[in-house]
């Protein structure tokens, strides 16, 4: 898989994260009356991100675009599905989603840049793929406010629900030119 | 290269943000209302939750020397709920519904609760609130401190549906007050702009909860007060009223909007008396208002689709529960270094045809960002010492959009002082949660009791221990200009 590719879709879905992230935290504590009630909210994404690495792990190399896809698609879904929560159990069930999709990106984000990486010239494509997402990141936040300033909250969650269809479009597109690659490598061999 | 462009973008953007939303209006550290002007430092915000907690606070502030304030939902816009190094009591937590009795038509409430809570509590047993804003999210206590009045027109203002109200005086003593206990109390802390005490809790007369048909008609502005006086107003079955009054270019106060709602006692209350939320379209309703500021067509777009949906809607049936709680989420504005400021202006029936004529003249020639009219009826009603409603009147609300630097609230003042003289010249009287443009002698012109007002209120309150910003600017006999710097 080529990096470029890599490098693209995962600075969209981190423009997608980084619009919504810290907004979402505003939206959270406005749901729950105590920080205590919030703070659960956060560990259930934690739990369900740690229980499901353990059955992802022994699957990622052979599936690792497909789960980055798979992730991707998840958090559309939960981002469509915000807005339209009516109760703290419903969030918490977005929450483990969230968490299971977080621990789906971020596995398979490593994954395939290992992949995509030889040794000694690993650090220049770890850099340039750091310094990519966290400029996307930082656009994201602004971009972000100024959204909920023109329009609603509810409008920033659909926006970021689209951020996350493309960038799993970009990963599918990628993973299919990299498998008819593969299948044209085999016909030469 | 490219690197070096995206993170010199990235800065550029965080630098123009950060100067951008460095107005004093945008100070998370700073207190202010609605209005988002004259930011200062309070003391510390108090968050209101028990009686006993309330008292201690008044005793300890009158020991100390600090002042108090007392806070709802914050949305007047004159400093009516914060003062410079006081405390303010913020009664938003102080909401419990206490009893709602039903075959008496009565509910009692703590004054943070909302209209919102209340509509809540009374819907199931077929009651509804008689006269309150056309919004709901606003406290009870702050709704009968300005003495506020909606789309009813049946009920007067809201004193009228106030029974009774228990008052935290400054003394620290709580106050049963009536029309027939502690009664001089009453025409003042209703409509008293938190000058005379903590408003803990209220009984207001209900209501019943009812069917209407709305209808809107489009009309020429001209034609508004005979219509309203020929057709509105003698017919009992239309309860609730209001008007609207062009904004865009080409329409510009020639063409209004008269919306009925008609009771209709064939259709069953059980089959409407859902309450729903009107907050469906907010992020399009939000888009549309935001073009509406900062655009001509986009006032002319929000006219034209206006015209088209309300007179399209005409014949829509909702109970009256349902249309006291009207959209407004869709007006949120945060800009920095601007916002929205109301006005409304009194005047009698007889004398508005000339009023909005010049009211409209003088948007036009100064230049204003004037987003909306409303038109609201109060009847006669005088029994708040500070009654805005000396006649049979209707209400000019006026929303504008200004900026919040010095130079344009200069602007804005001497244009508000311009309209305040022609409301004098037109009998009429102007609203006074609103920002303190007026000079001290326009409203001592409108409000001839302030004398005896004010003279009241250091009655009750010797050390002026409840204090905040129309109080400093009106009643303390400090100058405007004194209080502001």
């Amino acid at each position: 898989m080529n990096v470029k590719w890599l490098i693209r879709s995962q600075s969209v879905a981190t423009l997608a994260a980084g619009m919504i992230y810290p907004y979402y935290l505003l939206f959270l504590k406005n749901l729950g009356n105590s920080y205590s009630k919030y703070g659960l909210a956060f560990a259930v994404f934690t739990i369900s991100s740690a229980a499901v690495s353990t059955w992802l792990g022994p699957r990622l190399d052979k599936h690792g675009t497909r789960i980055m896809v798979i992730s991707s698609l998840g958090m559309m879904a939960a981002m469509f599905a915000f807005p339209w929560t009516s109760s703290y159990t419903l969030v918490l069930l977005l929450q483990l989603i969230m968490g299971t999709c977080n621990a789906m990106q971020r596995m398979s984000e490593r994954l395939l840049l290992a992949d995509s990486t030889e040794f000694v010239s690993r650090g220049i494509t770890i850099g340039s793929y750091h310094f990519w997402t966290s400029i996307a990141s930082g656009f994201a936040v602004i971009l972000g406010g100024l959204l909920i300033d023109w329009l609603t909250i509810n409008a920033l969650f659909y926006m970021s629900a689209l951020l996350y269809g493309v960038s799993a479009w970009v990963v599918w597109r990628a993973s299919r030119a990299s498998l008819s690659r593969k299948a044209e490598d085999t016909i030469t061999f | 290269m490219k690197k070096t462009i995206a993170l010199l973008l990235l800065i550029a953007l965080c630098v123009f943000q950060y100067v951008r939303t460095s107005s004093p209006d945008q100070d998370p550290y700073l207190t202010t209302d609605y209005s988002r002007l004259h930011p200062v430092k309070v003391e510390r915000v108090v968050a209101g939750k028990e009686e006993e907690q309330l008292v201690r606070l008044v005793k300890d502030a009158k020991r100390k020397g600090l002042k108090v304030s007392i806070a709802g939902q914050r949305h007047s816009q004159g400093g009516h709920t914060y003062y410079k190094d006081g405390i303010v009591v913020d009664m938003t937590s102080y909401n419990k519904i206490i009893e709602v009795d039903s075959d008496a038509k009565r509910i009692t409430l703590q004054a943070g609760a909302t209209w919102e809570d209340a509509q809540k509590a009374i819907n199931r047993y077929g009651l509804s609130v008689k006269t309150m804003q056309s919004l709901n999210p606003f406290t009870i206590g702050g709704s009968i401190s300005i003495n506020a009045h909606g789309r009813d027109i049946r009920n007067g203002s809201l004193i009228s549906s106030v029974d009774s109200f228990r008052l935290l005086t400054a003394d620290g003593q709580i106050k049963n007050v009536s029309r027939t206990e502690n009664a001089e109390l009453f025409p003042l802390a209703l409509g008293g702009y938190g000058l005379f005490g903590i408003i803990l809790d209220v009984t207001l007369d209900l209501t019943e909860d009812e069917v209407y048909r709305e209808s809107t008609l489009l009309m020429d502005l001209s034609d508004y007060v005979d219509y309203f006086q020929r057709e509105v107003l003698p017919n009992p079955a239309i309860k609730l009223h209001i008007g609207r009054i062009s904004v865009a270019d080409d329409s510009y106060f020639t063409e209004a909007l008269a919306k009925n709602y008609t009771v209709d006692p064939s259709l069953p209350l059980d089959k409407y008396n859902k309450l729903e939320s009107n907050e469906k379209w907010v992020a399009p309703g939000k888009l549309l208002f935001n073009l509406n500021r900062s655009t001509d067509w986009g006032k002319k777009l929000q006219w034209n689709l206006q015209t088209y949906v309300f007179t399209r809607q005409s014949d829509h049936i909702i109970s009256r529960n349902n249309a006291m709680r009207a959209a407004y989420e869709f007006m949120d504005y945060s800009q920095p270094g601007a916002n929205d400021q109301l006005q409304e202006y009194f005047v009698p029936l007889d004398r508005f045809d000339s009023f909005a004529r010049r009211l409209g003249e003088i948007v036009k020639e100064d230049k204003l960002n004037l987003l909306n009219v409303t038109i609201r009826y109060v009847g006669k009603d005088r029994e708040a010492m500070l009654s805005y409603a000396k006649d049979d009147m209707l209400a000019l609300v006026c929303l504008f959009n200004t900026p919040l630097s010095e130079q344009g609230q200069r602007k804005m003042k001497d244009s508000v002082q311009r309209m305040i003289d022609e409301v004098i010249a037109h009998d009429g009287s102007y609203y006074l949660p609103y920002i303190a443009y007026p000079t001290l002698e326009q409203f001592q012109t409108i409000y001839p009791n302030y004398e005896n007002f004010f003279e009241q209120k250091r009655m009750f309150d010797e050390n002026e221990l409840f204090m905040n910003y129309f109080y400093a600017n009106y009643g303390s006999g400090r100058r405007i200009e004194e209080v502001a710097s």
